[in-house]
């Protein structure tokens, strides 16, 4: 169903497209047709929830999402075009885009929040009955990432650093895939691992893995994830990235409110998780999906507010490590016209 | 030593190869085989050297196999069957290795026979290097480097031209006089047969059964291809075999 | 009808033959293969120059080569190769011997064919990159996951070659080796592994190109140096520069390789025409 009408409204979109060219002078009145990159992660919700309730629409934005195995691909498909706005983690591979002046960092979406579930640091049960029960224990241990220069690389550094030892007493392996993570920390390949709390949380309820602290405490309000689209956009279609942060902000706002502030009541709460398991667990029946949903639940920047320090904080990380060149500036990053920083 | 077959039959599966075949094979003399093709001649000769098992008689050996032989029944074949990757030296020392040999008369073997074959000079060419005649020569050096009791030959000139058979011919009465050997040839030349046969063996059609027996008194030094009585010999021999060779013929083109 | 030209066949019919032969001959031209690739990276290299090429598409040669000469000035390159040359080598003479031993087996017990070439059939499209995250839990995330990502992917085609070779010796050598009393163990050793020895080179050449392409997939998992790791580095962090420099090493390696196995199949079939 979903997909026809998809489906209807791609045609729709095309036809209007069509007309503008046509008739010339109407565009205005036809909706500007997008395409959003997204992964099925909950802390994609804040755009589901602004397609859902037509919050684009709103905004005169057909949308119509890509989805994504990665954040890799979709940081290319940006770049190349084919996608206009994306949701994803500071990488290396995003650093050096910007570089190349072909993608711009526009505002922010998830971050950790003191008091809020975050991202939490889990040890296998091995290294745990080894001694390694608190993050200052990490020294000389195994640490799971996917790839030198992912996120997971930049928290297990910043451990080290507020721990007081260098980076490079945490060995990272690099493991490519969550999955693999996940199977090496199980079966005690890896000591020691962050992810996010959904996931985390499930883990830690099974026999094979610990749970020891938390990101929040040595990343404080860690801006985990940004919005971000093609540098093109971000100067010649301004007024269409504005329209986009304002619904998305619109959908954050809804989420924040349903499943991390939990103000807007259960009731709401319910329908928020409905909506967000069409796009995230889908292959899994509700009742199973539901607690990883809630569980999921990080803050979406308010506004897309953007936390401009703790990014600069991680390019400045990425260039320490030699993952990218020392001459990228945070404005080759960043364009922070578009929504307050901090 | 001796051979003799006793009321050999073979088949494979309901095809009927050979049938009755009672045979003698006399120590120092050659025995040619002829018969049309497909009659079973390489058939028995797989059988007399014990690489296949008759369906029905034996194969009898008569007497002991001198002490020196070391492959009392030897081949060779028609395409020669040399290991391309070893030179005409290694090709002969082949069949040596697995004997208990000491270094030196395993040397003294290998110089005897290519001495004998003509091949002193070409101890280290390898078989893509040399014509089809040497090659031949090399896999008679190679039988010869065994002693053998019995020879059993399978058409064994037959992928030579003509000019090249005849010298092979020469060199193998050469051989033989200087020191006869036993030996089973079988051929489709019926030329090749008046020469080198002390017997003829005349097979039918398939199934192979022996039609006649045809001596020829003639000494082999004394044999020269125009000699009439061989002339003689092998006209006779023709006549024997070309009705076979006939039905044979249509036999074949109906299958 | 058009006349000849020559003298001697003035006469009214008579015409030369039109030649038809030639061609279907491949014979040796020098320098071509090197100057096309040379012509290829200075286009490239034009193309980049003026604009043609975005540097987002495909980074100059010039770039790639820059990045190169990094990783050889910061000695870089020499711990990459090692680590990969090591696993490569170690992967591949182990699934080699392995793949030897069992195509043998194959190639001269009927039980063990039977039993096994449809196993070999089975298992031999799996995908190795499939079965990394079993291999993890099997080997670990050390050497062992890398050396048997690359060992199983040598080991079934290096079988199907060994099997193949041996039932494509010649069966009149064998008869003759039988004949002359030799003993089993001198005919597989002296008839029948010679006489499958090229197939067994012809299939070491093809298993050697597959251990390089399973180079980056054994890399994928806890490798800090390697060919196969800079090469996934670089794709992550978007350093195309990198990208082609690593897959500029690769395909360096696999012509050492390939010359390697020349020289070798020089050697050891100098005996062929
Ligand atoms: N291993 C085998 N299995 C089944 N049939 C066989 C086998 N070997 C030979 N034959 C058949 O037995 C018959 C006799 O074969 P054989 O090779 O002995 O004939 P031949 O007299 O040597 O023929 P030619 O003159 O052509 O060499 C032929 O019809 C042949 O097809
Ligand atoms: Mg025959």
């Amino acid at each position: 169903m979903r997909g026809q009408s998809l489906k209807r409204r791609s045609v729709l979109g095309f036809a209007a497209g069509f007309m503008a060219i046509a008739i010339g002078g109407e565009v205005a009145l036809a909706a500007d047709k997008i395409n959003v990159g997204a992964l099925r992660f909950t802390s994609h919700s804040a755009s589901f929830v602004a397609f859902e309730r037509e919050y684009f629409k709103n905004n005169n934005l057909d949308v119509t999402f890509k989805f994504f195995q990665a954040a890799q691909p979709m940081a290319v498909a940006i770049a190349s075009g084919d996608v206009h706005v994306g949701v994803t983690a500071i990488s290396g591979g995003l650093i050096n885009l910007a570089k190349k002046g072909a993608i711009k960092v526009v505002g922010g979406a998830l971050h950790e929040e003191k008091g809020i579930d975050g991202q939490m640091i889990l040890v296998s049960k091995k290294a745990y009955d080894a001694g390694v029960t608190s993050p200052d224990k990490l020294k000389g241990r195994t640490y799971g990432i996917t790839q030198a220069g992912s996120s997971f690389h930049y928290m297990a550094h910043k451990i080290a650093q507020k721990e007081g030892f260098p980076g490079s007493e945490i060995k990272v392996k690099p493991l490519q895939k969550v999955g693999a993570i996940i199977g090496a920390l199980k079966s005690g390949q890896i000591d020691a691992w962050s992810i996010v709390p959904h996931i985390a949380k499930a883990l830690s309820k099974g026999p094979a893995v610990v749970s020891i602290g938390k990101i929040t405490d040595y990343i404080p309000d860690y801006q985990v994830t940004t919005v971000f689209t093609s540098a093109k956009n971000a100067s010649q279609n301004r007024d269409l990235v504005k329209r986009f942060l304002a619904a998305f902000s619109k959908g954050a706002a809804d989420f924040n409110a349903a499943l991390v502030d939990k103000t807007a009541g259960a009731e709401e709460a319910e329908k928020m998780v409905k909506l967000i398991h069409k796009y995230v667990y889908t292959s899994r029946p509700y009742a199973k999906a539901a607690p990883s949903i809630r569980n999921g639940a990080m803050r979406i920047n308010k506004n897309a507010a953007l936390n401009v320090t703790n990014v600069r904080d991680q390019l400045q990380w990425f260039q320490s490590e030699g993952l990218v060149g020392k001459d990228v500036t945070i404005d080759m990053l960043v364009d922070k016209s578009f929504v307050r920083t901090y | 030593m001796d051979l003799r077959l006793e009321g050999i039959s073979h088949n494979y599966g309901s095809l009927k190869v050979l049938e009755g075949i009672n045979l003698a094979i006399e120590h120092g003399k050659i025995l040619c085989v002829v018969g049309p093709s497909g009659c079973g001649k390489s058939t028995l000769l797989r059988l007399i050297g014990g690489l296949e098992r008759p369906s029905a008689g034996q194969v009898m050996q008569i007497g002991e196999a001198p002490s020196d032989s070391l492959n009392p029944l030897t081949y060779i074949f028609q395409d020669f069957a040399l290991l391309p990757w070893r030179t005409v030296a290694g090709n002969v020392n082949l069949v040596l290795e697995d004997q208990k040999l000491s270094r030196q008369r395993r040397k003294d073997i290998l110089e005897n026979v290519l001495e004998r074959t003509k091949l002193s000079d070409f101890a280290d060419a390898l078989p893509r290097q040399l014509s089809g005649g040497m090659k031949q020569r090399v896999a008679i050096a190679r039988a010869l480097a065994v002693s053998p009791a019995v020879f059993l030959m399978d058409e064994p000139l037959s992928a030579l031209d003509s000019q090249t058979r005849e010298l092979l011919i020469e060199d193998l009465v050469d051989l033989w006089t200087r020191e006869p050997f036993t030996a089973v040839y079988v051929t489709h030349n019926l030329a090749e047969a008046v020469r080198l046969g002390h017997s003829v063996a005349v097979f039918s059609r398939r199934p192979g059964q022996i039609r006649q027996v045809v001596k020829i008194g003639t000494p082999l030094a004394d044999r020269k291809v125009t000699d009439p009585e061989l002339i003689d010999r092998q006209d006779y021999l023709w006549r024997l075999m070309k009705d076979e060779a006939l039905a044979a013929d249509l036999e074949l083109s109906d299958a | 009808m058009p006349k000849t030209p020559t003298s001697q066949s003035k006469s009214a019919n008579a015409e030369t033959v039109a030649f038809r032969g030639g061609g279907f001959a491949p014979r040796p031209i020098g320098l071509v293969g090197a100057m096309v690739f040379v012509f290829l990276i200075a286009f490239w290299e034009w193309g980049s120059r003026v604009g043609w090429i975005s540097q987002l598409v495909l980074p100059a040669p010039s770039e790639a080569f820059a990045a190169f000469q990094e990783l050889v000035v910061s000695g870089l390159l020499w711990k990459h190769v090692s680590a990969s040359v090591t696993r490569l080598v170690t992967g591949w003479i182990s699934g080699t011997v392995l793949g030897l031993l069992v195509g043998l087996s194959i190639g001269l017990f009927s039980l063990a064919r039977a039993g096994l070439v449809p196993l070999v059939s089975a298992m031999f499209p799996i995908p190795k990159i499939a079965m990394l995250p079993l291999f993890i839990i099997w080997f670990g995330i050390g050497e062992g996951s890398k050396v048997a990502t690359i060992l199983f992917g040598t080991f079934f085609p290096t079988i199907i070659t060994v099997y193949g070779g041996v039932d494509n010796v010649d069966r009149n050598l064998i008869r003759m080796g039988q004949s002359f009393g030799l003993t089993w163990f001198s005919i597989v050793r002296k008839i029948i592994i010679p006489g499958a020895l090229p197939a067994i080179l012809s299939g070491a050449r093809i298993s050697a190109s597959i251990a390089i392409i399973l180079l980056v997939a054994a890399e994928m998992i806890g490798a800090e140096f390697g060919i196969g790791a800079y090469i996934l580095l670089a794709g992550s962090l978007m350093a195309t520069d990198q990208l082609i420099a690593g897959v500029a090493l690769l395909s360096m390696l696999g012509l050492t390789v390939g010359w390697l196995i020349g020289k070798a199949e020089k050697y050891f079939l100098n005996w062929r025409a």
